[in-house]
Formats: C-alpha cells, sequence, structure tokens
C-alpha cells in the first residue's frame, strides 16, 4: 500500500470542514489561558499565602500531563454531576494548562517594568485596580508578546488532544477516515500537513507582531 | 480501593514511562546537538534543510505525529514497535526544541571567543567543542531541563498506541473500577512526584544563570 494522492485529496474537504472547532477552540483557549495566567500571576504577588498557594498551583499545572489532565476533567466532573460537552471541557483544560505556563511569562514581564513605573502609579495615587490595568498590563504584553505567542502556538498545536475526548476536529475526522477505509497514510498526512502550515502561519505572525512591537518607542 | 492501592497499580507501569523516556533521550539530545550546530554553522540552501527538519519535528503536533507513524508506517513496509515510535517521535520532537537552545545559545555568544580560538591557531571545529560548546551549555541547561520534564509528559501520550505505561493502566483501571475522581488524581499526583524534582532543580539553575539581575515588583 502506497501513498495514494487521488485519496489524499478526496478526503481534504471532510477533513478541512472540521478546521472552525480547531480554530474556535484555539482563539478561546488562548484568551482563557491568558486570562487565567494574569490571574495567578497578580495572585501570587498580592499577599503571602496567595504567592505559596499559586506557586503551588503553577508547579503543578506544568508538572502533570496535559493528557492526564483532560482526562481528568473529562472523566471525573460528571462524577460530581456537572456534564459538558468535550469541547468545553477541552477548551477549560487547555486554558488552565496554559495558564500554568503564561503566569512564568508574564512573572518576566512584570519583572521587567522599570520600578520608577511603580513609584509614579503611587505618587499618583492609583489604586490597585488602575495600576494593574493601566501601568502594568500594557507594558507587560509587550514585554511578554514573543513568548506568550510561542505558547499560543503550542496550544494549536495541542487541539489535536480534544479528539480523544470525542471532539470532532480534524484529527478525529482523519481517525474516523482511517478506520472506515482502513487507510491510515492519508488521513494522517493530510492532518498534519495542515496543522503544520496552521503551525508555520501562526509562529510567522507572532514574529511579525514581535517586530512591529520591537519598532515602536519603549516607554521607560 | 484506597488512593494508596490505586497509585500501587499505577505505578506497575512506571518502567514503561521511564523507558520511553530514555529512548527519547537518545534521540533528543544528539538531535538537538546535531541540528543545533547544523543550524547555527550553514547558510543558504544547507540551511534552509537543516530548519525544514527540524520545523518539521517541532512544529507538528506530536500527537498526530505518534498516531501518524504507528498507523502508516505498517502499510509502507516498515515495521516498528510502538516503543520505537513513541520513543523517536517524542524524542525528536523535544530535540527539535533543543536544538534551537543550542543554536542561540551559541550565537548568544561573543565573536570574539571565535576569533580567539583562530588567533590562537584552532580549527574551526576545534574551536566549536574546546571554546563555543562549554560556554553555550551553561545557557541552554535551564530549556534542556524544562524540555527533559516535557519529554516525561510527553511519554503519557504512547498510552494512545497500545503501550501500557501509567496513563494506560489508569485509563485500564477506571475500566474496572468505577472511580474516575480517585483513579485519576491518583494519576495526577504520580507524575507530579516526578515531574517536580526537574522544576525546582531547573528554577535553581535558571536563578544561578541569571543571578544579580532578578527584581520583583510586589502588589
Amino acid at each position: 500500500m502506497t501513498f495514494d494522492p487521488e485519496f489524499a485529496l478526496s478526503i481534504l474537504p471532510r477533513i478541512l470542514s472540521t478546521i472552525t472547532t480547531t480554530l474556535f477552540a484555539t482563539i478561546i483557549g488562548c484568551m482563557g489561558a491568558a486570562a487565567l495566567g494574569f490571574l495567578w500571576e497578580i495572585v501570587r504577588r498580592s499577599s503571602k499565602p496567595g504567592r505559596y498557594t499559586m506557586r503551588f498551583l503553577i508547579d503543578f499545572i506544568r508538572s502533570t500531563p496535559l493528557l492526564v489532565q483532560i482526562y481528568f476533567f473529562y472523566f471525573v466532573l460528571p462524577e460530581y454531576g456537572l456534564t459538558l460537552p468535550g469541547l468545553v471541557v477541552g477548551v477549560l483544560a487547555l486554558s488552565l494548562y496554559y495558564s500554568g505556563y503564561l503566569a512564568e511569562v508574564f512573572k518576566g514581564g512584570i519583572d521587567s517594568i522599570p520600578a520608577g513605573q511603580f513609584e509614579a502609579a503611587k505618587a499618583l495615587g492609583l489604586s490597585r485596580l488602575q495600576l494593574i490595568m493601566f501601568v502594568i498590563a500594557p507594558q507587560m504584553l509587550r514585554n511578554v508578546a514573543a513568548p506568550m505567542g510561542n505558547y499560543f502556538v503550542s496550544l494549536l498545536k495541542a487541539t489535536p488532544y480534544l479528539a480523544i475526548i470525542a471532539v470532532p476536529e480534524m484529527l478525529s475526522v482523519a481517525l474516523e477516515i482511517a478506520s472506515e477505509t482502513f487507510r491510515y497514510t492519508e488521513p494522517m498526512t493530510v492532518v498534519g500537513i495542515i496543522f503544520l502550515t496552521l503551525a508555520l502561519c501562526f509562529s510567522g505572525l507572532v514574529k511579525v507582531i514581535e517586530s512591529r512591537l520591537r519598532l515602536s518607542p519603549k516607554a521607560g | 480501593m484506597s488512593l494508596f492501592d490505586i497509585m500501587a497499580s499505577i505505578l506497575v507501569g512506571i518502567n514503561v514511562t521511564m523507558k520511553v523516556t530514555l529512548y527519547g533521550m537518545l534521540y533528543a539530545v544528539p538531535f538537538a546537538f546535531v541540528f543545533g550546530v547544523a543550524q547555527h554553522f550553514t547558510n543558504g540552501i544547507p540551511r534552509l534543510i537543516v530548519t525544514s527538519i527540524i520545523e518539521f519535528w517541532r512544529s507538528s503536533p506530536v500527537i498526530i505525529l505518534i498516531y501518524g507513524f504507528y498507523f502508516s508506517l505498517p502499510g509502507l513496509g516498515i515495521n516498528l514497535s510502538a516503543m520505537t515510535v513513541g520513543a523517536m517521535v517524542l524524542g525528536l520532537n523535544i530535540g527539535g526544541y533543543g536544538s534551537q537552545a543550542v543554536r542561540a545559545a551559541l550565537q548568544a555568544l561573543d565573536p570574539g571567543q571565535v576569533e580567539a580560538g583562530y588567533a590562537l591557531g584552532f580549527r574551526r571545529l576545534r574551536i566549536l567543542y574546546l571554546i563555543e560548546l562549554p560556554q553555550a551549555l551553561a545557557a541552554m541547561t535551564p530549556t534542556f531541563i524544562n524540555q527533559f520534564i516535557q519529554l516525561v509528559k510527553g511519554t503519557s501520550l504512547v498510552s494512545l498506541v497500545t503501550l501500557a505505561d501509567m496513563t494506560f493502566l489508569a485509563k485500564a483501571l477506571s475500566q474496572i473500577h468505577y472511580a474516575p475522581a480517585k483513579i485519576y488524581t491518583a494519576l495526577l499526583i504520580v507524575y507530579f512526584l516526578m515531574c517536580y524534582p526537574a522544576t525546582i532543580v531547573g528554577r535553581m539553575i535558571e536563578r544561578r544563570v541569571s543571578r544579580g539581575r532578578e527584581v520583583s515588583h510586589d502588589l
């Protein structure tokens, strides 16, 4: 059995029809991961118990496999009466997993804001919320654009994990085709090429954004 | 079943997890050094080829590579065991990330180091392993440790291609005893205990490498 280009082309539309699920999971997952990661990092800085709790939470998230975390949410939540659709569970797990990494990225981003900014905010009498929203967040985002973008690309590449919990996305369609036709090479190659293309486009985009941010004058 | 019993039954699979990690390292470390150095040294078309190979392993989702290689290689007349496929795919993926750490560390060195090597009459390859690599090693260690953790965690994927690792055993167990909360909590704890020491060591080394530069703004 060799690679049959005609068969590969014939299954392309069926696999591509679920690309919206992949993109949806990626976009919502990225937003959730960034929001949670920022929250962890703010709590980590706010008090001593917060620091230790968040440090442990972040380390725990980072030290356990994404696959196991997905299984955990998918199989354990229903036991407590919370039955969510696979896509919701998957996006939740992706957000939580990457929030652990983004919290560390944000840590570096906040640490490299000059101390004068914090002093100036204090001198102006800004509240803590104003300090976070208007002083920290915008300057941090510029500092972390590149590493954050790389984790967003990783998140995109992790969306095929959703196939394991029966979410109809590109890998699960490819596996479905494979089990119908007993041909694995073509569906796997097609889905692999689609993801490779998506990942390379996304990381290209990240590089463009990163260089644009670097050109604009840096506040100090 | 108590949490302890469950952990004991899951730990039976630790030898598979460790085997895949170990074999994966045998792919990852050489790949990282050979391709990282090759990317550092080459230009033009050879560099494009090196970069393409790295990007293939680094930018493709591991889960698709594992399924793809495991199911489609036999059709092409190549029969590899699940262990080989798992270790190779995970190892080369991690090696792809590692190669970028190697290249970045080599490029970050002061060019004067290489010039000094030439001035001493060393050949290029001697400069590489006597002057450049030893200095670059410190800069790449934190990334290597992080990637090692990624490799250990990634081994859970071999459970999808029939290898009886810890994740596979936990899943099998949850089909016999309906206690997902306990079983998956136990599995999370086991992985955490395996990876956490590496996380701590990684953080310590990172702090040493960036000593004197840390600042922290408490809110």
